[in-house]
C-alpha cells in the first residue's frame, strides 16, 4: 500500500507532501535555530561571582596540604584532583572544565578562616570540598551555615557543621556515628560480649572528643561502657597511654587520629604483650600503616571503612581509579583509603554539578542538591544517597584488615552485612 | 608504673638530648640559633628511608651513608647560606634558618610525596622484662646510641686537637683567627656535627614513628631542651633533653598529654627569667 502511494502519487498528494516538507523544514530550522541560540546562551553563561565561567567552573578544596594531617589529607586532595583531571580529559561537564583551587589549611583554624573567605569572595568558587580539620569545622560552622557557598563532600564530619541538616553541607567521608556503631557492634558480636568494655585512643582534638562520645553511646546501647585516653598528635612515645590501657583492660579499643596514632599504639601494645583487638577509624587504612606496624601488631588491627580502597577488588570503579592513579603518577598512594575517598568526592561533586544543569550558580546548586541526589561510585562504596533530610553521605560500612603474606587488603564480608549495626 | 614511665622518659629524652647537643654545638661554634634543626632531623629520617628502603643498602653501609649525607648537608648549608651572612645581625640569620626549614620541608614533600614512609631496619623491636619494667629494645638502643654519641663528641671536644680548636674558635673567633685557625673550616665542622646528630636522632624517631615531615615538631623539642640546659653548654643540652623527655612522659601519665607543653614551656620561661644562661650554661659578664 505504501509502495503504491509512493510510486504513483496524485497531484493533491504532491501539494500536501510539499506543504508537509516545508512545514518540517521550517520546524527543523526553528528547532536548530533555537538549539543554536540555546547552545550559544549556554556557552555564554557566566557567573563569575559564583566561580562559573564560559569554559570552566572553579571549585574549592580546603585541606591540610602541610602540617601533621597532610599525610592523609594531601592524598585525599590527590584523589579528588585525579578524578577531576580524568573528567576534564573527557570534556568536562556541559563543556566546562573543572578547575580545582586547593587551599592549604595547615592544621590551623585561623588559616582555614582566611582560606574560606578567599574562596567565597576573592577567588570565588561554586562550592568547596574537603574541610579536613575538625577544629576548623567547629570554628567555621556558624559562618558556613549562614553563608551561600555549599560544602560538597566534607572530609570529616562534626556536629556543629552537620547537625541539624543544612542545605549547604554534604558529607563525603564515612560518618563517625556509623563508624562507632559498626565497629562496636561488629566486635561485640565477634567477641561474643554481653557488655562491651571499650576504650577510645585518640589524639587531642575536637573530633576525637566527639568520636569518643559516639563510641560511648554505641557501647551503652549494647549495655557496655567506654573510656578515653588521649595523646598528642606528634607523640613519639605512647607508653603512658598503653599503661592506661593495661590498667583499664578493655575488651577492644578503637583508634582515632593520624597514622602515627595507630602505629605507635599498636606497636607499643605489642611490646607490652597486649593482644587486644583494635579498629581504627576509616582514615587509618593505608598499606604504609600496616607495614609500619608489622605482621604481629598489625594482625590485631582492622579498620571500619565505608570505602573500598584501591586494589581490594575488581569492581569497575576500583579498576578505573587504579588505572587513572597509574596514569597520573599516583601509584604510590593509590591503595590509601584517602585516595579513594577523594576520588569518590570528585564523583559526588561532578554529579552535583551535572544535576544543576547548563547554567550553574551557587543558589541553583544548593537548590538542586537539597532536593536529593545519588552517586554511583561503581563499587568503590555502597551507593551514596542524599535526601532533603539526610546529608550524611556514605553510611554503609565493613571491616577491612590486611593480609601481610599477600600484601593486600582483606575485607570481611560485604557492606550489606553490616547494615544491621547502624539501623 | 613510675619506673616504666621513668624509663620511657629517659629513652625519649636521650633522643631529644642528642638533637639538642647538635643544636648546642652549632650555637656554641657559630652563634647561630638554628631553627632548621628540626628539619635536619627530618632530613636524617628521609636519608635513612632512601638508603635502607629505596636503595636497599646493607644496614652498616646505610648508616655510613646517612652520616655522610647529613654531614654534607650541614657543610653545604654553612657554605652557601650561613658563611655569607657572617657579621650580619642575629635576626637575619634566625630568619634564614626559619626560611631554610620551610624550603627543606617543601623540597622533601615534593621529592618524597605527602604520605608518610615506613622505616624498617634490622634493629630489634622486642622487649626486655626487668623487675616488672618492660624495656623496649629499640628505645634502649636509641638511648644507648644517643649516650654513646654524646660521650663520643664530648671526648672529641675535650681530648682531640680538632675539638680543642673548635672550642677555641667558639670561645673567641678573633683570637682563633689571629692564632691561624681556619675559622670557616671549624664552623663547617660544627654544622656537620650538628646535622649528623640530628640525622641520627631522625633515624631513631623515624623508626619509632613514621617518617614524615612532622618529625620536625619532635625535633624542635630540642629548642626548649637546649635553652633549659644552657645554650652554650654541651652537658646542659643533654640534661635539658632528658628533662624534656621526662616531663613529657610524666605529664602525659599523671596529668594529660597537653599539660606537658605547659610544663615544658613554663619551665623554659622560668629559666629565661631567672637564669637566662640555662641550668648548666655560664653567665657572660661584660665590662662597661
Amino acid at each position: 500500500m505504501t509502495v503504491t502511494q509512493a510510486s504513483a502519487p496524485s497531484r493533491l498528494d504532491h501539494k500536501t507532501a510539499r506543504a508537509k516538507l516545508g512545514s518540517v523544514a521550517a520546524k527543523l530550522f526553528t528547532t536548530l535555530a533555537m538549539a543554536g541560540l540555546s547552545m550559544s546562551a549556554m556557552a555564554q553563561f557566566e557567573a563569575p561571582a559564583d566561580g562559573v565561567y564560559k569554559d570552566r567552573i572553579d571549585w574549592g578544596v580546603m585541606m591540610d596540604l602541610s602540617g601533621p594531617a597532610s599525610a592523609s589529607q594531601g592524598i585525599w586532595a590527590n584523589g579528588f584532583q585525579a578524578y577531576m583531571r580524568k573528567l576534564n580529559e573527557a570534556g568536562g561537564i556541559n563543556g566546562r572544565k573543572i578547575n580545582v583551587l586547593a587551599e592549604d589549611s595547615r592544621f590551623n583554624p585561623a588559616q582555614d578562616k582566611i582560606n574560606y573567605e578567599k574562596l567565597v569572595s576573592q577567588t570565588p568558587v561554586l562550592a568547596i570540598s574537603g574541610m579536613g580539620s575538625s577544629s576548623s569545622q567547629v570554628s567555621l560552622a556558624p559562618t558556613i551555615r549562614a553563608g551561600k557557598v555549599p560544602i560538597v563532600g566534607t572530609y570529616t564530619s562534626t556536629k556543629p557543621l552537620s547537625e541539624p541538616v543544612s542545605p549547604l553541607v554534604y558529607g563525603g567521608f564515612c560518618g563517625y556515628p556509623q563508624m562507632a556503631q559498626t565497629g562496636v557492634g561488629y566486635y561485640t558480636e565477634q567477641l561474643k560480649l554481653k557488655a562491651p568494655k571499650v576504650m577510645v585512643v585518640s589524639i587531642e582534638s575536637a573530633g576525637g572528643a566527639e568520636y569518643a562520645q559516639m563510641v560511648a553511646a554505641a557501647a551503652a546501647k549494647l549495655g557496655g561502657t567506654s573510656s578515653l585516653v588521649t595523646m598528642k598528635i606528634t607523640a613519639a612515645d605512647v607508653t603512658p597511654q598503653v599503661l592506661e590501657i593495661v590498667a583499664q583492660k578493655p575488651d577492644f579499643i578503637t583508634i582515632y587520629g593520624v597514622p602515627n596514632t595507630a602505629i605507635l599504639t599498636m606497636k607499643t601494645m605489642q611490646q607490652y604483650g597486649l593482644k587486644i583487638p583494635a579498629f581504627g577509624i576509616s582514615y587509618l587504612l593505608a598499606p604504609q600503616i600496616y607495614a609500619a606496624m608489622g605482621p604481629d601488631a598489625g594482625a590485631n588491627y582492622n579498620v571500619v571503612s565505608c570505602f573500598t580502597p584501591g586494589g581490594t577488588d575488581q569492581a569497575p570503579g576500583n579498576r578505573e581509579m587504579m588505572a587513572a592513579a597509574d596514569k597520573y603518577n599516583h601509584s604510590a598512594i593509590k591503595e590509601d583509603i584517602n585516595y579513594v575517598a577523594g576520588w569518590a568526592v570528585g564523583q559526588m561533586a561532578a554529579e552535583a554539578i551535572a544535576k544543576t544543569g547548563a547554567e550553574p550558580t551557587r543558589a541553583k546548586l544548593i537548590d538542586s542538591m537539597n532536593k536529593g541526589f545519588s552517586v554511583d561510585t561503581k563499587g568503590l562504596a555502597a551507593p551514596i544517597t542524599f535526601t532533603t533530610d539526610n546529608h550524611t553521605g556514605p553510611v554503609a560500612f565493613r571491616m577491612i584488615g590486611y593480609d601481610f603474606a599477600a600484601k593486600k587488603y582483606k575485607p570481611y564480608g560485604e557492606f550489606s552485612d553490616y547494615l544491621k549495626y547502624t539501623k | 608504673m613510675f619506673a616504666q614511665v621513668l624509663f620511657s622518659g629517659l629513652a625519649l629524652g636521650s633522643i631529644y638530648g642528642l638533637v639538642a647537643l647538635g643544636f648546642a654545638v652549632v650555637f656554641k661554634a657559630t652563634d647561630v640559633f638554628n631553627f632548621a634543626q628540626g628539619m635536619f632531623v627530618v632530613c636524617g629520617a628521609f636519608f635513612a628511608v632512601t638508603a635502607i628502603t629505596l636503595l636497599g643498602l646493607p644496614f652498616p653501609l646505610a648508616i655510613a651513608a646517612i652520616i655522610a649525607t647529613s654531614a654534607a648537608l650541614g657543610v653545604v648549608i654553612h657554605v652557601l647560606l650561613i658563611q655569607p651572612l657572617a657579621g650580619r645581625p642575629m635576626l637575619s640569620v634566625i630568619m634564614l634558618t626559619i626560611a631554610l626549614s620551610i624550603v627543606l620541608r617543601a623540597l622533601i614533600e615534593i621529592l618524597y610525596g605527602p604520605q608518610g614512609r615506613t622505616l624498617a631496619t634490622p634493629l630489634p623491636a622486642g622487649i626486655f622484662l626487668i623487675g616488672g619494667v618492660r624495656i623496649s629494645q629499640l628505645h634502649l638502643i636509641a638511648a644507648v646510641v644517643s649516650w654513646a654519641c654524646m660521650a663520643g663528641f664530648g671526648a672529641f671536644f675535650k681530648f682531640t686537637s680538632v675539638g680543642l680548636l673548635m672550642r677555641a674558635t667558639a670561645d673567641n673567633h678573633e683570637a682563633a683567627l689571629v692564632s691561624g685557625v681556619n675559622v670557616n673550616v671549624m664552623n663547617r665542622l660544627a654544622w656537620a656535627i650538628g646535622s649528623v646528630l640530628a640525622g641520627i636522632g631522625g633515624l631513631f624517631l623515624g623508626q619509632l614513628q613514621i617518617v614524615s615531615t612532622e618529625l620536625e615538631s619532635i625535633g624542635l623539642l630540642a629548642l626548649p631542651a637546649v635553652v633549659i640546659g644552657g645554650m652554650q653548654s654541651i652537658p646542659g643540652a643533654i640534661i635539658g633533653g632528658l628533662l624534656v623527655g621526662l616531663i613529657e612522659q610524666f605529664a602525659a601519665s599523671y596529668i594529660s598529654p597537653k599539660s606537658s607543653d605547659i610544663l615544658i614551656y613554663v619551665l623554659l620561661m622560668l629559666i629565661l627569667m631567672i637564669r637566662p644562661w640555662g641550668l648548666f650554661g655560664q653567665r657572660e659578664l661584660g665590662r662597661v
